[in-house]
């Protein structure tokens, strides 16, 4: 699903984020990625949504080679996926439904395949009585569900969440998780950002662990997980 | 297709709609930079008129020698009409001449009485094609006519033909730097006044870069919403410089109305309100597209 071979990234102001980072995940996996602030944890995510290109070295998401030369496909790549932001990255002025009717609208379908579509994203996330609610009125947890829930109008094989849970409290962290795991255990592949350790020590899945912009050995796993 | 055609025109509106205040400012911009430019080609256009009602005035006269006979004028004449930048010649009798200046000299013609019109040379009426009404082009006529030796002399006010000539290229040169420098200025105030509309919708083309949207449904609606402003925006302009045209009618004073009674003072031709609109359009879409760029990319 994930291929990321001897990836560089160097910004023009020679600030070097990524070095030589390789990379696998399989379909269906949950991997962390996980660091601390300026790892580097971010950038990778950005390269394997296309919003940043690295500086050397393949990266293949879904099928798609997007470090190929001409590369020009970042729309078809990003309807393959499913993103979620810490900040979520929502309208404000807009309703819960319009929020994610918009993701819909804007990819060229239909209002009847709009309506059924929403509907059953906002069962997934059980926020089905909030639809006309605005995005104000909402907690930061079920805005964090709104998001989400966006993410998955396409039904993608893939999620990227970078940070999600950031701007939450311990009890919407564990109910934002609870929606993660359910994707999961539904095959979708979920790579999660996060610096939250402790948050890793909950969940039983693969940690890629990132430090200055490298990718530290496997065994620092288990260190990871152990507070070591 | 048809779909994409709706959607585009759809968003377009309910973009403009939903951001209205960045929209009536960008339209306000527009109009006032296409009302300078517009009352600038107005002043140009008439201008222009001004000038082409003085270069129908020039013409070469050449006086014919007292003793050429009646039956050489006429091959003359023929001969004249068939030189290089000779639209029409006009055959004028002392006759003819002593009439002109009768009519010329209206209540005080009797100044004349006495004088025969055998006084007065017989003449050529020269009318010169529009490419040869200039200082240069008119000397190789000249030049041309001096050959025939039934020819005694040319007039063709040299003095005023030069400065007719200098003020024609001034007017063109004019028109094309400030015409040029109204443009430059023009698009950089109007891609930054789109920069409002685009920016205030930061967050909007960001998600639709996230959600996968076509770059097409991201870029063209705001390029519709330029051409809209740009068509309304310049709209604006030309109904503001015809309303300014008909108040300088009314409001000047009555002594420059008795100078200017001889000069037509036009509005600009329905094929220029054309252009400018269009220009408008043109204009709304490239600042669009420069205001845009750098929102609308996917990747950096």
């Amino acid at each position: 699903m994930i291929h990321m071979s001897h990836v560089f990234k160097t910004y023009p102001s020679h600030i070097t984020a990524l070095t030589d980072i390789n990379l696998e995940i399989s379909s269906g996996e949950f991997a962390f990625i996980h660091g601390a602030s300026s790892s580097g944890r971010t950038t990778l995510l950005r390269i394997l949504f296309g919003a940043e290109r690295p500086s050397s070295g393949e990266v293949i998401v879904n099928g798609m080679n997007i470090t190929q030369k001409g590369f020009n496909k970042i729309h078809q790549l990003r309807r393959t996926m499913g993103i979620v932001f810490q900040d979520f990255k929502l309208l404000r002025d807009r309703t819960v439904k319009e929020n994610i009717a918009f993701a819909l609208e804007v990819t060229g379908h239909d209002k009847r395949e709009i309506k059924r579509r929403v509907s059953e994203v906002l069962e997934k996330v059980g926020l089905q009585e909030r639809e006309k609610d605005s995005i104000l009125a909402l907690s930061a947890g079920e805005q964090q569900r709104v998001a989400i829930a966006r993410a998955l109008i396409n039904d993608p094989p893939l999620l990227l969440a970078d940070e999600p849970t950031g701007n939450l409290d311990v009890e919407m962290t564990m109910d934002v998780m609870r929606i993660f795991t359910e994707l999961h255990h539904r095959g979708t592949t979920v790579v999660f950002a996060t610096y939250d350790t402790e948050l890793i020590k909950r969940h039983p899945y693969r940690v890629i662990y990132i430090s200055g912009g490298r990718r530290v050995d496997v065994k620092r796993e288990d260190e990871v997980r152990t507070g070591g | 297709m048809i779909f994409f055609v709706q959607y585009v025109i759809r968003r377009a509106l309910q973009n403009i709609k939903e951001n209205l205040f960045p929209n009536l400012t960008a339209i306000g911009i527009i109009a006032i930079s296409m009302l300078i430019f517009s009352a600038f080609t107005l002043i140009a256009f008439n201008l222009a008129s001004f000038l082409k009602i003085w270069e129908d005035k020039i013409e070469i006269i050449a006086y014919l020698k007292r003793e050429t006979p009646l039956k050489e004028v006429e091959s003359l004449l023929k001969n004249t009409s068939r030189l290089e930048g000779v639209d029409a010649v006009r055959y004028v009798s002392p006759s003819d001449a002593m009439a002109f200046m009768e009519a010329k000299l209206g209540s005080q013609k009797n100044l004349l009485e006495g004088i025969q019109p055998g006084v007065l040379p017989s003449s050529f009426e020269i009318q010169l094609k529009k490419e040869y009404r200039n200082s240069t082009r008119i000397k190789e006529v000249v030049s041309r006519l001096r050959q025939f030796p039934q020819i005694e002399e040319t007039q063709y006010g040299q003095e005023w033909v030069e400065t007719f000539s200098a003020l024609v290229h001034i007017l063109r040169v004019t028109q094309w730097i400030l015409g040029g420098l109204l443009l430059a200025a023009m698009i950089f105030i109007i891609s930054n006044t789109l920069q409002l509309t685009v920016s205030s919708r930061r967050e909007e083309i960001e998600i639709m870069h996230l959600v996968g949207a076509n770059p097409a449904f991201i870029q063209v609606p705001f390029y519709v919403e330029g051409l809209i402003q740009g068509f309304f925006g310049a709209g604006l302009a030309i109904f503001f410089l015809f309303l300014l045209h008909k108040g300088f009618f009314l409001y000047i004073p009555p002594s420059i109305q008795t100078w200017l009674a001889g000069i037509p003072i036009l509005f600009l031709p329905p094929e220029t309100i054309g252009r400018i609109l269009l220009g408008g359009m043109v204009l709304g879409i490239f600042g669009s597209f420069v205001a845009s760029v750098r929102f609308l990319k996917y990747s950096e």
